[in-house]
């Protein structure tokens, strides 16, 4: 293949090839090569490192726009792995004078990596005009599919943001949904009107996109839209993720305060019925506004407010209730009631942001043990404590590893306040007695390993879970 | 803060007996002289010559190590025979040649200069190296006569050629590079790269190229892993040198 001049095929040669110093002088003497047609040379070689030469020049070198074509224009010309590393590096390079060949390249290539490769560089380098080829790769199967979401979240400009809001009010509700994701991943302010309004769309799959998506980046302008979302959403899972999502701009993202302040007010101006739908997400939020009316309803002479009152309470985010909860558990004589107050406790007790110091953790997560009245509370207290790292939880734990109906999950706690390398070995004799007994009472193997570690001054790394 | 000799009595007279792991908080205020006589001649040149006075015998090892680094900061060619006299000495040739590589003065490369002559071993791939630092044109000639030396001595300057990579440090690279020893070709080769890499950062591309392509032309019947690496770079510099559109 002559690819170029009788020169420049000399000084490739020269550099890559065995030769004689006459060849050197020829090459020399023979007027000026071309950096383009050498790199081009370098991309076709066998020679993985000749072409990884010639790759670094596409993404760092040869600047200009004619030589972006030039090398672009190598694409249809080779193989399909090659064509991966020439898309690549042109991708990189940044230079939109390679697009014409890379949609080319899109157009005829069946190679699905090469297409998704393409796919990913169209949207690196292209704009608004792209948006359409993009948006029918994401029908595509993957890597295309993927490689277009990659694509569509970085496609430069507002008027590609645009077309993509458009698209995603059209089509099915699959397509939608995973268009209002690339918004979300786009960040794009400007969608949030439309992202409200799908939040309430017939389709369950593009109401929990519309919501994942404006919890990421919304705030007191959505929470009205929000609310409806949740309204909307269909008990269970759905109104369990539109909750969460509202919750996210109620107390997480900029302005939370205001957010929460404008769901409030919602709240209140709400007949009975969507109060009662709106109330677990309400006791999520917490924060003075909210525990006023809850506060409300548990005083309710009516058993079903009172009970909705209690269900918002053991929703709270942080342990500013504890007390609320504590003195109504020590009156409660409903045992669904205690159940319902006891769980909170114990799930609130050592939340890492609860508001509460280690120690002030731990007191409560002991006046909670002194309310238990059965061992199967008591079990969750001690899977509980584990969470708060302190050398008084370890003293808390230990007496009920004596205890034949409390002993495994003391000893499960024991171990995991042990795998803490610096409480453990800044109070080394304690840990060491406790895991002892650990390994006299314990049948769980796994625990008995990591015991035996731990006492040895080990590590243990922590299975994943499946999937991850 | 102004600079006051008077002040630095106690701690220059307790520097004498510092050992490492002392304690070097009675020296802040002699670090604290070193930052004051930056715009004072006459207060730096004080400094310096009651710190030089601290290099001779009589004095730690540390206390002679403290000496230098200061004296790589402040240090005028009023130093360089102090420091100078310290280089054949085992034990603080290290910290004469740290301080002798910062002063900005000939005399200091002069002393390298005097010092390569003489010192042999360990001491003489240090002067190498220190030359190199300076960038020290003058010392080519002689570092070119060692890369016929033993092996280590052949390959410092081989490395110190590659760094001053000056047309004279070039011709003597090229010169050399038939030599036998493994070892030392192939840190020629590196030198030389690196020349041409230095050459082509200061937009010199036929002199680079000259050099690129003389190595690939050596490499060109090689088998070895080295004579395929050679060409690579080799290949790689060409194609650098032809990018005009690029800095390097």
């Amino acid at each position: 293949m002559r690819l170029f001049s009788t020169q420049v095929l000399a000084i490739v040669t020269l550099a890559c090839l065995p030769f004689s110093l006459s060849q050197t002088t020829a090459a020399a003497d023979a007027g000026p090569p071309n950096a383009v047609q050498m790199t081009i040379d370098f991309l076709t070689r066998d020679d993985a490192s000749l072409r990884a030469i010639g790759l670094e020049r596409v993404r760092y070198g040869l600047k200009g726009q004619e030589s972006t074509q030039q090398l672009a224009g190598l694409l249809p010309r080779l193989a399909p792995a090659r064509q991966l590393e020439l898309t690549a590096a042109l991708s990189d390079r940044g230079d939109r004078a390679a697009l014409p060949a890379l949609l080319a390249l899109l157009q005829s290539s069946s190679d699905a990596a090469v297409r998704a490769t393409a796919v990913q560089a169209v949207g690196v380098l292209g704009g608004a005009s792209e948006v359409p080829v993009l948006t029918k790769s994401l029908a595509a199967a993957d890597p295309e599919k993927s490689a277009a979401r990659r694509g569509l979240a970085v496609v430069r400009g507002a008027e590609a943001t645009a077309l993509i809001t458009a698209a995603a009010k059209q089509g099915d509700a699959e397509m939608r949904s995973t268009l209002i994701d690339i918004l979300a991943d786009r960040r794009a302010v400007t969608a949030l009107p439309d992202m409200v309004t799908a939040a309430v769309a017939d389709d369950a799959t593009v109401r929990t996109a519309a919501m994942r998506a404006i919890a990421r980046f919304g705030g007191p302008d959505q929470v009205v839209g929000m609310v409806q979302g949740v309204l909307k959403a269909a008990a269970g899972g759905e109104r369990d993720d539109a909750e969460r999502a509202l919750v996210t701009v109620c107390t997480q993202n900029p302005r939370h305060e205001q957010s929460a302040a404008i769901f409030i007010e919602q709240f209140k101006s709400a007949d009975d019925q969507t109060r009662e739908m709106l109330l677990p997400a309400l006791g999520r939020v917490g924060g003075a506004g909210a525990i006023a009316i809850v506060d409300g309803l548990i005083a309710d002479t009516n058993a079903a407010k009172r009970k909705l009152g209690l269900t918002a309470l053991t929703k709270w985010p942080d342990a500013t209730v504890s007390d609320r909860l504590l003195d109504l558990l020590g009156k409660a004589q409903d045992p669904d009631e205690r159940e319902l107050l006891l769980g909170a406790l114990i799930r609130i007790a050592p939340l890492p942001d609860n508001k509460l110091n280690n120690q002030q953790k731990l007191e409560l997560l002991q006046k909670t043990m002194t309310l238990c009245t059965g061992d199967e509370d008591r079990r969750r207290v001690l899977e509980r404590a584990n969470a708060i790292r302190l050398v008084e939880t370890l003293r808390f734990v230990v007496p009920y590893l004596d205890d034949p109906n409390l002993a495994e999950p003391a000893c499960l706690s024991v171990v995991e306040l042990a795998h803490h390398r610096n409480l453990r070995d800044s109070n080394k004799e304690e840990f060491t007695k406790a895991l002892d007994k650990v390994l006299e009472t314990t049948k769980n193997e796994e625990l008995v390993d990591r015991a035996t570690r731990y006492k040895q001054g080990q590590t243990w790394e922590r299975k994943k879970p499946a999937g991850s | 803060m102004a600079y006051d000799s008077a002040s630095l009595d106690k701690p220059l007279e307790t520097l004498k007996a510092f050992d490492w792991g002392g304690d070097v908080a009675a020296f802040e205020p002699i670090d604290a002289a070193v930052i004051a006589v930056h715009a004072d001649p006459a207060a730096r040149a004080d400094l310096e010559k009651r710190l030089a006075a601290l290099l001779t015998a009589g004095t730690s090892r540390a206390a002679k190590e403290y000496v230098c680094r200061k004296l790589s900061l402040i240090g005028t060619a009023a130093s360089v025979p102090t420091l100078a006299a310290l280089l054949p000495d085992t034990d603080n040739s290290h910290m004469a040649r740290f301080a002798l590589e910062r002063i900005n003065a000939a005399e200091a490369g002069a002393a390298l200069r005097q010092a390569l002559g003489t010192v042999q071993g360990d001491l003489k791939i240090g002067m190498i190296s220190s030359l190199a630092g300076r960038g020290d044109t003058t010392c080519v000639p002689m570092l070119a006569s060692l890369l016929a030396g033993d092996t280590r001595t052949a390959i410092a300057a081989a490395d110190a050629l590659g760094r001053i990579h000056t047309p004279e440090a070039v011709q003597a690279l090229t010169a050399a590079g038939g030599v036998s020893d493994q070892a030392v070709a192939a840190a020629i080769v590196d030198a030389r790269l690196a020349c041409a890499e230095s050459l082509l950062k200061q937009g010199k591309r036929s002199e680079a190229t000259a050099i690129y392509k003389s190595l690939a032309d050596a490499a060109a019947a090689g088998t070895t892993p080295a004579a395929k690496s050679t060409r690579l770079a080799a290949a790689r510099g060409i194609l650098a040198c032809l990018d005009t559109t690029s800095p390097s």
